[in-house]
């Protein structure tokens, strides 16, 4: 214990006294948030509109005006209960709901004006601009199809505020992951120069255990995660008002296995690598794709399509996509379990990978 | 005498190369042994294996006892090792090194002592990478001290430095095996080996060819002298060792070295033939046979390259 106490006092005075290492891993990460917060200070504008549909009539006619308003190109249509949908929209899951009221099949063959409900918010200028016309023209070709002459359908608008993530809240916790990512490929970097300064084989030739030494640089980096971490959410929250909306032990958690599976990518990384020269190429190879195909500056429904497979490839998006649900409830790419499962393969073929090919000496 | 380190038969290979083949060695208890062999000769790849931080491919190793293949951490609790240049630790004080290490083992010996013993005293507080070669070197040897080892390991610890540095060095191993313990070296200078050494080694392409104490291997190979000097113009060796009191002729880019056993007579018959044949002889001296003139003697070439 003492030693590895020593060992990682060692590993803090090093970091300290490395001004370069400081800036990297505390300020630059802050000077991203400001410029970016500072450019980019509206609203999050989605391409995509997710769209809610509820439909509560069973009758032909409603399964017909349902499926008519599921063909939009520009909808990512979702059915649901009502209550759960229009929650989904105050939420920001949903640009709007749409119901099919009950009886809609029933007053239409009664020769009555059957209701088209449009849930959504008029602050968002998308909304009211794109969707709300769109979902007007659908409507009017399906009652002109009807009848003819005497429209048949009203369109009922119903505003309601929902919660809309503004571009810094979708930036913060992105900028966040992007830091950890950064700070565990780096983290590992250390070693290689120790090896090529043979600090590691002077180690080699003292008691020391490997693992003792292994773990005191993953604990000291899981350490300055957790500081970098909490740098980035205070001066966010007070420079922007960014808020930790999601449960606070999932998020230390998400941190630390974000840190964890960062660390073994450099780790493996490092085994890959003859020395310094050849490591730095590697790393920023690695992380640039990462830093901007991960969906952290913007969202990934934005890049084109065949950059998916890489994307979904990314162990960074997972990582944001989890911290950015936790910390501003943004909308869920794929839920936590997806996200912590595939970081878990990560981390677990990258670390098996490195302790296979990491050399020593 | 109470044999400390046990070498047996030791092989080792990278790929084609053989790096050690067949040494068998003893290092005594109190003794300096020097391993003395050109670059490459195996002596650091030998120094490693018996260190445990090393594997060889064939042959026994024991330290104090314990053997190595099996029982490394074992050797690495009790011997202290200095490796050829390592930079520890830029950012870290001599003191804070010096506590980190001695946080690997059981037992520390007393920091501030061995700082003052490796005369770093004024120079505690300072950065590893701001500290010159000498201290650097100085530093690396109170490391390898700082579990109060039985035995100690230096990998050409003189190597590159000044000669001031140098013989403060050697005066601190001569401290050491003053304290009982005993000390490994490994060297390609002479005056090192021949100065230090209680017994040295002599190493050629991973084969011990001689091992004896520097005295006795100069006088059993040498009861003569040796005269150096430069020609004007090239001798063969026929001629030079038809000189009156000539045993032995070694030329090398335009030095040449005779080993006599009468100086005056190969001195007088030497300047006599220069004046027959019309050549001059230049930066002539006498001196005394020395392990290099062994080395010579041995492999036909000079230690340096």
């Amino acid at each position: 214990m003492k030693t590895f106490n020593m060992l990682l006092m060692a590993n803090a005075k090093q970091f300290v006294r490395e001004k370069a290492a400081l800036f990297w891993t505390f300020l630059f990460p802050i000077f991203f948030i400001l410029i970016f917060g500072a450019v980019f200070s509206g609203n999050m504008e989605d391409v995509n509109f997710n769209v809610g549909l509820v439909v509560e009539d069973d009758s032909a006619m409603a399964q017909n005006m349902s499926a008519a308003l599921g063909q939009v190109n520009a909808f990512k249509v979702t059915e649901g209960q009502r209550d759960d949908e229009i929650q989904a929209l105050q939420d920001g899951d949903r640009r709007a709901v749409l119901v099919i009221e009950q009886g809609f099949g029933a007053t239409i063959a009664q020769g009555g004006t059957a209701n088209v409900s449009v849930y959504y918010d008029p602050t968002q200028t998308s909304s009211v601009q794109i969707l709300l016309p769109i979902v007007q023209k659908v409507v009017d070709n399906f009652d002109r199809a009807l009848s003819g002459s005497i429209p048949r359908i009203h369109i009922n608008e119903e505003t309601l505020q929902s919660y809309s993530l503004r571009s810094i809240d979708y930036l913060v916790p992105g900028i966040l992951a992007m830091s950890l990512m950064q700070l565990g490929l780096f983290g590992v970097a250390q070693l290689v120069v120790d090896r090529e300064n043979k600090v590691l084989k002077r180690l080699g030739a003292t008691p020391l255990r490997r693992s003792t030494m292994i773990m005191s640089t993953v604990v000291f980096n899981l350490i300055v995660a957790m500081l970098q971490a909490a740098l980035i959410i205070i001066i966010a929250r007070l420079v922007f008002g960014v808020p930790i909306m999601g449960n606070w032990f999932y998020l230390i958690g998400f941190i630390i296995l974000g840190t964890l599976t960062f660390l073994a990518m450099g780790y493996m990384l490092s085994a890959f690598a003859k020395n310094q020269q050849t490591l730095m190429p590697l790393i920023m190879a690695v992380q640039f794709p990462m830093m901007f195909l991960s969906g952290i500056f913007f969202p990934l429904e934005m890049m084109p399509g065949f950059m998916r497979p890489i994307m979904d490839a990314m162990p960074l998006t997972y990582l944001a996509d989890s911290v950015r649900q936790i910390m501003v409830e943004s909308s869920a790419m794929h839920s936590h379990i997806i996200n912590l499962a595939v970081l878990g393969v990560w981390f677990v073929v990258c670390l098996v990978l490195a302790v296979r090919f990491f050399k020593w000496e | 005498m109470k044999a400390v380190i046990k070498v047996d038969h030791l092989r080792k290979s990278y790929k084609d190369i053989k790096a050690v083949s067949d040494i068998s060695f003893r290092v005594y208890e109190g003794e300096i042994f020097g391993m003395l062999g050109p670059n490459g000769a195996g002596k650091t790849t030998t120094m490693e294996i018996v260190e445990g931080i090393r594997k060889s491919d064939s042959g026994r190793v024991t330290v104090l006892g314990i053997d190595v293949k099996k029982d490394p951490r074992k050797v690495k609790t009790n011997i202290g090792v200095q490796l050829q240049t390592t930079s520890l630790y830029p950012r870290l004080t001599v003191r804070e090194v010096m506590a980190l290490f001695g946080s690997f083992y059981p037992k520390s010996a007393s920091i501030d002592k061995l700082i003052k013993l490796v005369d770093l005293d004024d120079s505690k507080k300072k950065r590893c990478k701001n500290l010159s070669g000498g201290q650097q070197q100085r530093l690396s040897i109170a490391l390898a001290l700082v579990n109060n080892p039985k035995v100690l390991f230096l990998d050409e610890p003189t190597s590159g430095l000044d000669p001031q540095s140098r013989h403060n060095i050697w005066n601190m191993i001569e401290y050491v095996r003053s304290k009982g313990k005993s000390v490994f070296i490994t060297t390609h200078y002479m005056e090192e080996a021949q100065r230090l050494c209680d017994r040295v080694a002599i190493i050629d392409y991973g084969k011990i060819i001689a091992t004896d104490k520097p005295d006795k291997l100069i006088s059993q190979h040498f009861q003569e002298e040796a005269i150096e000097f430069e020609l004007s113009q090239k001798l063969e060796n026929d001629v030079l060792s038809a000189v009156a009191g000539v045993t032995n002729v070694v030329q090398e880019d335009g030095k040449v070295i005779v080993y006599s056993n009468s100086v005056p007579i190969t001195v007088s018959a030497l300047l006599d033939l220069a004046k027959q044949r019309g050549f001059e002889l230049t930066n002539l001296y006498v001196r005394r046979a020395t392990l290099e003139d062994v080395f010579l003697k041995l492999t036909g070439r000079r230690i340096r390259e």
